[in-house]
């Protein structure tokens, strides 16, 4: 009986969601790695990726003096853009494949998909302790960025109001910090 | 014995969250509406979310702060909706799979109620006794269709704050009296 118990015991805790999320690695190269197999975006290796057109950078966040807020928590922010490359492809289908790839871990906030336009626009949530992963890609006909940043839970709330307007802040903050 | 007992509380864990998510609508059966739609839009937003959510809005001004107040209470909210280039994209079959689960027990369609967006809404309250436990707006145009659902207690005054923020479209809804349909259950 003390066996049996001991058996349903065991299945039930490694059925707990949260020790299936454990079993997951690292999501943002994964998104990236997708992207590129998905459009054919990038045919080298990751120290090649410069002359592919895509700049892979792992920021650290610099508070701007004035009025300038920073969403993102510093040291956070990992970025990858595709720059002026054909984004050529079935948008539903990447989107049913990335979600298939991160639901595991990550939780859907908002994904807008424009398929006449080619737009796509998703935004994910992780828990990261008593802060937030955001994980943000956006994808239009020649471009696309892929960000990923930890949130206080005040700048997640921002997120959660206005998930479209703060998504878009934080793609622009990383990508204006990467330039700097 | 005891640990069997844990095991099966473990176990059940699932099954009694799921009871208690009884006002949220499957709306995975319209996905397949992705592939014909120019512009989709899917939010979800879970209870840990709302909580979240509900600390940015501020103490000292009197509507936010009202908002706050309808938020804090709040399981959830879904939004699914599409736009299309032309009409027909999608079938009465379709609108079938949301109305079927509005027609169960507890859920009462609202009578009087019209919304400043072309087309036709449709709100529907689920009944706990006398108090509302969840809220569906499916909304239909020829060439859009746009489900929203709201988890917990809410009622149709209050879901106008909401409209533009958390993901919630602006529907226009505009309550005018409250009546219970005779003909639901």
């Amino acid at each position: 009986m003390k066996a049996i118990a001991t058996t349903i015991l065991i299945v039930a805790f490694v059925l707990t969601p949260a020790n299936v999320a454990l079993a997951t690695g690292d999501d943002f190269n994964s998104v990236v790695k997708m992207i590129e197999q998905f459009y054919r975006v990038k045919h080298e290796g990751l120290p090649f990726l410069a002359k592919a057109g895509m700049k892979v950078a792992t920021t650290a966040a610099r508070i701007k003096g004035g009025d300038a807020k920073r969403i993102a928590e510093a040291g956070s922010v990992k970025l990858a853009v595709f720059e002026d490359q054909k984004f050529d492809g079935d948008v539903v289908k990447f989107r049913s494949s990335l979600n298939e790839a991160l639901n595991v871990t990550w939780m859907p906030l908002i994904q807008t998909v424009s398929a006449t336009d080619q737009e796509q626009v998703y935004i994910f949530l992780k828990d990261a302790g008593d802060k937030f992963n955001v994980l943000v890609i956006t994808i239009d006909q020649r471009d696309a960025t892929v960000v990923q940043v930890t949130l206080s839970p005040r700048n997640l709330a921002l997120l959660l109001k206005d998930p479209e307007g703060t998504g878009k802040a934080i793609t622009q903050e990383a990508t204006i910090n990467d330039q700097e | 014995m005891k640990l069997l007992s844990i095991a099966l509380l473990l176990m059940l864990t699932p099954v009694l969250s799921a009871k208690a998510q009884d006002s949220r609508i499957q709306m995975s059966s319209l996905d397949h509406l992705a592939a014909k739609a120019s512009q989709t839009v899917d939010v979800n937003l879970d209870e840990r979310l709302m909580r979240l959510a509900a600390r940015v809005f501020d103490d000292k001004d009197t509507d936010e702060r009202e908002v706050k107040k309808l938020v804090a209470g709040l399981k959830g909210i879904y939004v699914k909706s599409f736009e299309f280039d032309t009409e027909g994209q999608y079938t009465p079959g379709d609108l079938e799979t949301i109305r079927t689960q509005l027609r169960g027990p507890g859920w009462t369609r609202l009578v009087n109620v019209t919304s400043k967006k072309d087309g036709m809404v449709e709100v529907y309250l689920l009944f706990n006794g006398d108090a509302v436990n969840g809220l569906a707006v499916l909304h239909t145009d020829d060439k859009e269709l746009t489900v929203v659902n709201i988890v917990g207690p809410v009622d149709l005054d209050k879901l106008a704050k909401l409209e533009g923020q958390l993901g919630v479209p602006d529907l226009g809804i505009e309550p005018q009296k409250k009546t219970k349909n005779d003909d639901e259950k």
